[in-house]
């Protein structure tokens, strides 16, 4: 659950999180031995802990995508689902109740047998609301999440419960266990995927503290070298790894580059083999580095957030007629490596469709007759923005500047720190439009709707509702077929679009640079990763 | 001499902690719930903010959130910060990295600055000089900012004389081309107040007197004009050398140095009252120490202050 306000640009989908790890090592150093190894510079600070239950953000979630070993993937040729550490999965006739067999034989790193208990436990740990995991959330669809998570009072450190394992969660037997849902939930298979949902062996869960610096993994590589405080994180292959997909690399070093501009100039120097694109060079990278950038197709969506607690903007008419004044084309210029918004999805997505958006063509003189039949525009229309990004404050001109000359509006701009400005929106405060981008944590339209559009959905960032919608939603989330499932996906789509609480605007790509040793796996489906890069 | 060095700690103490204070307050003041900025713009379960709030105290009123942030500091009990780095193993790490760049550049902007300075004041209205007045110029109008980079690019990408970031190469190589950087940036500054300075001793009566007497031109310089003249530049060094810090924010970060400075950036950017707090006592210490440090060097120099 990724969501992207304020950072116009910023949206990763998991898949594009997972790719946009990848970096090679240069030839500099240890390539004379034969062994394939590679430097991944990562732009973020230094890991505290490897430990992916306890860990939602893309750095940790890189890592932890070497380390560990999901139960499915998306098969980078194909598309479809493909079992890693799951023999099955295996939804019952509602999707209500999940079953989910592992494949014999798969240890950790230490030599124990990989079982249906580890995952029970390590799950069940990572639902106890005291124990303040990052990925608690996720468990919240699951049967009995609410007995371990108790409401807390403000300022009170929240209390283990006398439950201690979620209702849902069951063990079979040594292979197999069943994860009963709250409500039917047809893409539950595909959520599980999701690096954040790790096994840890037992002795890290007895006291997972003193395994935060050398974590136990099941996945193709394990730690190489003895991990401190602030070093770059070293990997081996690990042998013991017996999934799909094998990396190349003997050897992969993750450097931590705080300042991405820093981490950037490391690359062009020949000091790392692959390195994410900062925003500030997307005009400039193909020509510092030609012939050895790729870029992916989408990193998901970003949208102008209309408020819903304004009457303002209560006029869906209005909202069209900004939609419809703005020259997507211009803007997407202006961002750079973007594509005009054609929906509310990614282009990526199974179910996308490219004519969804009704209200995106850039055609002012029907957008001053929509605002006209809507009854105008009462007051300046404010725009806020990030100032801790580069680019927001430009991003907001360009767009207050097409609704001003198209809509004869006045416009004003506010800039404020992305979290103050979340915060405002979350207590329903804040006063006019704002950015939003959105990347999916699993590859399904659902993930875009269900987060954004449903009522007091986890990213409805326009704090927009319409039962209609939830309940089109919610029949989705019931259907087993999954071409079925999709089209009704797309019904809330149109409606969300009818309604319009959200401008979609444009989808962005992401680029990254790779040293001339390694060519990184460039799939439509899960984007561009240099873990599992080839090398030349 | 005791007595003095007691006298200026205990003074320091209330100063300290109405600067601390004020830190506090300042960072308390920012926008922003800290850690929502922690997890970017992702929605953070309840359960998860309520056992986080708790334990960092971020419901607690302002000031009982500053009393257990300096009860911390003085039981050297240091905890973690937001994104669970142990502060203490932080700061072991830390330290180090930023006093190698501190006295490296400093080491640098000192000798520069002295030679400069010195020869510019003896050779007043030379080339030297001359060329000294326009380096200062240009180089107090260049951005740190544009500097580092700019740097970075052509010595560490292109030409490939330095590392481009980071520590691997270890002390001093790793640290040379920020150090340089800094030194050279700040170099200026100096070399104009020692000349200042210089002309203005060269020009004075016991200089005057001592040449009279017949003292040799050496003489003069060493034992009358420089230990004169190098009054005010102790002041502005020991200035300086504390004022570092606030400065190394922008180069370790830039340069990716794990420092006191990246870490203070970090901090201020997640909205960390502890950690701010904890590093602008060490600055306030220093800083302190550093001074205490150059009022017993005036002392030494100058017998006039000694008993002031």
């Amino acid at each position: 659950m990724r969501r992207l306000t304020g950072v116009v640009g910023a949206a990763l989908g998991l898949a594009l999180v997972l790719a946009s790890c990848g970096d090679g090592k240069s030839s500099g150093d240890g390539s004379g031995s034969g062994s394939k190894s590679e430097v991944i510079a990562i732009a973020a600070d230094p890991l505290e802990y490897i430990n992916p239950l306890n860990e939602n953000g893309s750095p940790g979630i890189q890592v932890a995508m070497a380390m560990f070993a999901p139960l499915v993937t998306t098969d980078p040729e194909s598309g479809k689902l493909q079992n890693v550490m799951a023999d099955s999965v295996t939804p019952d006739k509602t999707s209500q109740t999940w079953t989910i067999k592992l494949k014999a034989g798969n240890t950790f790193q230490n030599g124990q047998p990989l079982t249906a208990k580890d995952y029970v436990d390590s799950w069940n740990m990572t639902a106890m609301g005291s124990n303040a995991w990052k990925n608690n959330g996720f468990f919240s669809k699951v049967d009995g999440y609410d007995a371990l998570n108790p409401p807390t009072p403000d300022g009170a450190t929240p209390k283990p419960t006398a439950v201690k394992t979620l209702s849902g969660l069951k063990q079979i037997d040594d292979l197999t266990f069943s994860v009963k849902l709250k409500v039917p939930f047809s893409q539950f298979g595909l959520t599980l995927q999701y690096l954040g949902l790790a096994p840890l062996p037992e002795e890290v869960r007895k006291n997972p503290d003193a395994y935060k610096r050398k974590p136990i993994g099941n996945g193709p590589f394990k730690l190489a070298a003895e991990w401190n405080a602030g070093d770059d994180i070293k990997l081996a292959k690990w042998d013991g790894y017996k999934g799909p997909q094998v990396p190349q690399a003997d050897e992969i070093t993750y450097r931590f580059i705080p300042n991405a501009d820093t981490a950037y100039n490391e690359f062009l120097a020949g000091n790392v083999d692959f390195v994410d694109v900062p925003s500030t060079k997307v005009k400039s990278f193909k020509t510092d580095a030609p012939d050895q950038w790729v870029t992916s197709i989408s990193s998901g969506a970003n949208y102008l957030v209309i408020p819903a607690w304004d009457a303002r903007f209560k006029n869906p008419k209005l909202r069209h007629a900004f939609s419809m004044a703005i020259d997507r084309k211009a803007f997407a210029d202006l961002v750079g490596l973007s594509e005009p918004a054609k929906g509310l999805v990614a282009p990526d997505m199974a179910g996308y469709r490219d004519n969804a958006c009704k209200y995106c063509e850039f055609d002012a003189a029907k957008a001053k007759q929509l605002l006209q039949e809507a009854g105008g525009f009462s007051g300046p229309l404010n725009i806020n923005y990030n100032t801790t990004s580069a680019t927001g404050q430009i991003f907001a001109e360009a767009i207050g500047n097409m609704l001003r000359q198209n809509l004869g509006l006045q416009v004003k701009y506010t800039g404020k720190q992305g979290s103050e400005i979340t915060e405002l929106a979350d207590s329903r405060k804040l006063d006019g439009l704002r950015f939003g981008g959105w990347g999916h944590d699993y590859p399904s339209i659902e993930d875009y709707l269900t987060p954004m559009f449903k009522s007091n959905g986890d990213a409805n960032f326009a704090g927009y509702a319409n039962p209609a919608l939830d309940a089109v939603l919610a029949k989705g989330d019931a259907e087993p077929d999954p071409d079925k499932a999709i089209k009704l996906y797309q019904q809330a789509e149109d409606i969300a679009l009818e309604d319009m609480p959200l401008i979609p605007l444009y989808t962005k790509s992401n680029a990254y640079l790779h040293s001339a040793k390694i060519e990184p796996r460039v799939s439509k489906y899960v984007g561009v990763s240099a873990l599992w890069a080839t090398f030349k | 001499m005791i007595r003095f060095v007691l006298r200026r700690i205990v003074a320091a103490i209330p100063i300290g902690l109405v600067v601390t204070l004020g830190v506090f307050a300042l960072v308390f003041a920012m926008p922003g719930d800290p850690l929502r900025e922690l997890a970017g713009d992702k929605p953070i379960p309840a359960a998860v903010l309520a056992a986080k709030r708790a334990q960092y105290h971020l419901d607690d009123p302002f000031i009982v959130q500053y009393l257990l942030s300096m009860k911390d500091i003085l039981t050297g009990n240091f905890g973690t910060t937001f994104a669970g780095a142990d502060i203490a193993d932080q700061l072991r790490l830390r330290i180090p990295v930023t006093l190698k760049l501190t006295l490296l550049a400093n080491a640098v902007q000192w000798t520069l600055g002295l030679i400069f300075g010195i020869y510019a004041g003896f050779k007043r209205n030379g080339w030297i000089d001359r060329s000294l007045l326009l380096a200062t110029l240009v180089l107090l109008a260049v951005p740190g900012l544009v500097a580092y980079f700019a740097a970075q690019y052509l010595f560490g990408v292109e030409l490939k004389w330095f590392p481009v970031s980071g520590v691997l190469e270890g002390f001093p190589r790793s640290y040379l081309l920020p150090a340089l950087v800094i030194g050279v940036l700040g170099f200026a500054g100096l070399a104009r107040l020692l000349r200042t300075s210089i002309v203005e001793t060269v020009n004075a009566d016991f200089v005057k007197t001592a040449r009279a007497k017949g003292l040799g031109e050496q003489r003069v310089l060493w034992r009358h004009i420089l230990p004169n003249a190098l009054l005010p530049v102790i002041t502005f060094i020991g200035l300086d050398l504390a004022g570092m810090f606030g400065g190394a924010i922008i180069t370790e970060s830039i340069f990716n140095l794990p420092g006191l400075g990246q870490f203070m950036f970090q901090a201020i950017k997640l909205k960390e009252g502890g950690v701010v707090v904890l590093l602008s006592t060490l600055a306030f210490i220093s800083f302190i120490l550093i001074n205490l440090l150059v009022d017993l060097l005036y002392g030494v120099l100058d017998p006039r202050v000694r008993n002031v």
